[in-house]
């Protein structure tokens, strides 16, 4: 019997497509705009609303979901009133989020262990969860392809994409909900702790070919596909958290191609001379 | 008939004094060349926002008699050379936010700044001239009445600064696009335009560049930074 053969498998690997997809189409926006905290930031909201999911025995995707759009909503809004202040922005929903997580946690209330959360775990794939993981993945990708255009755009230069007639702001209030999707889909396997990295590391490596925004976009989903599945697989022959493994390649993996970046560059100097 | 048209247009970033623009009245004809100059600071991009309606006025109005218009941002330290991007997708996303369903327009867009050749590079491996091109056949891409450029030359060799003069001129001239540029080169300032817009200390005054010209003479060429006559 090989591991494809167990259930829990199954549904973490069923789970672990969505996330290689959707993390790095919406990291790509986040990354190039500088807005990476926001992807780290929203993560520990997320555990906010899993906890307070919990709590009201709802699901606890769900309602990271719902907590965690109703931050980005949050920041973006907050960001008209302190322009030029967005780390403080993120401090404030950083504590409003970690200040509710740790304050249910802590207060025993929970039936559940909220620690699979925190690191990621491939055992505790529900039936419920895959379908609201794909619910909420078919949404956001349908999303991403209506609004490429001008979230590009948004990204590149936003003054241009004013005066051509995109409404800068709604696409942001939309571009929060689908973090929030993107994040609610991941916490389950990946874990907080470890999300951001997840979001900005497939499309850190994707950079460094030095490529088109659509190849950029395409190579951050292969090697978020590299990241993932191998976290997956050799975590689970280690017999350790998924989370802290799938970071730990991801950093292995950016740190090759930045190597044979290096190298090809060395040989091609070394040619000329 | 009138392009843009301001009348007692007051504005402060922070809704009250001191005013960046302190009652301004303005009215541009079509088919004209304006360019705005003005020491750093003065507020012209500000004016430009405006007219683009970014951002309203404290009071009075500043109005464009036409929605077609077509806009090169200044350049700044955002639009980053890092950005993954090819000259390709900047036109063709552009072409798609506009709703032109013909994707001949790229082509010719590109044949009319003569750059047709870089259709595949990415943006950041362009000379600062190129980009400039490439922005500037982006914003004609809408067939504007109205363009508004915050200073074009801005990073940009002599030479490209050149060949950019002249088409702005040779659009303005044979197209009828009415030209709005910010510009700190006074020379192209003076030798491109059909009317000079001079702000200072909130207040703007219209001239053609010989009475420009004349005026700053007689301050002795202190009132501002880079002329050679
Ligand atoms: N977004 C902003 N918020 C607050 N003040 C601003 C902003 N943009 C510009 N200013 C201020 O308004 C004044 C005019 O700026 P600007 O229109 O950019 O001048 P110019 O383009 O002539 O150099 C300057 O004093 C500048 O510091
Ligand atoms: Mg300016």
């Amino acid at each position: 019997m090989t591991i494809f053969n167990y259930s829990f498998m199954q549904n973490a690997i069923f789970v672990s497509v969505f996330i290689s997809i959707l993390c790095p189409c919406i990291g790509i926006f986040l990354v190039l705009r500088r807005y990476s905290m926001i992807g780290d930031t929203l993560a520990h909201a997320s555990l906010a609303g899993v906890t307070i999911g919990l709590l009201l025995n709802q699901n606890p995707i769900l309602g990271a979901f719902v907590f965690t759009s109703i931050c980005g909503a949050l920041i973006e809004f907050l960001r008209s009133y302190f322009k030029k202040y967005t780390d403080l922005i993120l401090t404030i929903v950083l504590s409003l989020s970690v200040g509710t997580a740790i304050t249910i946690i802590s207060s025993g209330k929970l039936h559940v262990n909220a620690d699979s959360f925190m690191f990621g775990s491939i055992l505790t794939v529900t039936h419920f969860d895959m379908i609201m993981v794909l619910i909420l993945s078919v949404i956001s990708v349908l999303t991403l392809i209506l609004l490429y255009h001008q979230m590009v755009y948004i990204a590149y230069d936003e003054e241009a994409a004013k005066v051509a007639g995109v409404k800068v702001r709604l696409i942001n209030y939309i571009f929060s909900i689908l973090v929030a999707s993107a994040i609610s889909v991941s916490i389950r396997i990946v874990g907080v702790l470890v999300l951001s990295s997840m979001i900005a590391l497939p499309v850190a490596t994707a950079l460094q070919l030095g490529k088109g925004f659509k190849l950029t976009l395409v190579f951050s989903i292969v090697f978020s596909v590299i990241d993932i599945m191998l976290g997956l697989f050799i975590s689970y022959y280690l017999n350790v958290a998924p989370g802290g493994f799938t970071a730990l390649i991801s950093v292995a993996v950016l740190v090759f191609v930045l190597l044979a970046k290096k190298l090809q560059s060395s040989i091609r100097t070394a040619r000329c001379k | 008939m009138l392009m843009i048209k301001a009348e007692n247009l007051f504005f402060s970033y922070t809704g009250s004094s001191p005013y960046v623009l302190d009652g301004i009245d303005l009215e541009i004809r079509d088919g004209e060349y304006v360019s705005v100059v003005g020491e750093n600071g003065s507020g012209k991009s500000t004016l430009m926002r405006l007219i683009l309606n970014f951002i309203k006025p404290t009071s009075g109005s500043i109005v464009p008699q036409t929605k077609r218009i077509g806009y090169v941002p200044q350049k700044n330290d955002f639009s980053n050379s890092s950005f993954p991007i090819t000259v390709y997708e900047v036109l063709n996303s552009y072409r798609r936010l506009l709703k032109i369903k013909n994707k001949d327009i790229i082509t010719e867009a590109l044949e009319q700044v003569g750059l047709l050749s870089v259709k595949g590079s990415l943006m950041g491996t362009l000379s600062g001239g190129q980009s400039q091109k490439i922005r500037i056949a982006r914003a004609l891409m809408g067939n504007p009445d109205l363009l508004i450029l915050d200073e074009p030359s801005t990073g940009v060799d002599i030479g490209s600064q050149k060949e950019i003069y002249s088409f702005l001129k040779k659009i303005n001239k044979e197209n009828g696009i009415t030209v709005v540029s910010v510009e700190h080169n006074l020379n192209a300032a003076i030798s491109n335009s059909t009317l000079i817009y001079h702000l200072t200390c909130g207040q703007g005054h219209l001239c053609t560049p010989q009475q420009y010209t004349d005026e700053f003479m007689k301050n002795g060429g202190k009132s501002n930074d880079n002329i050679q006559l």
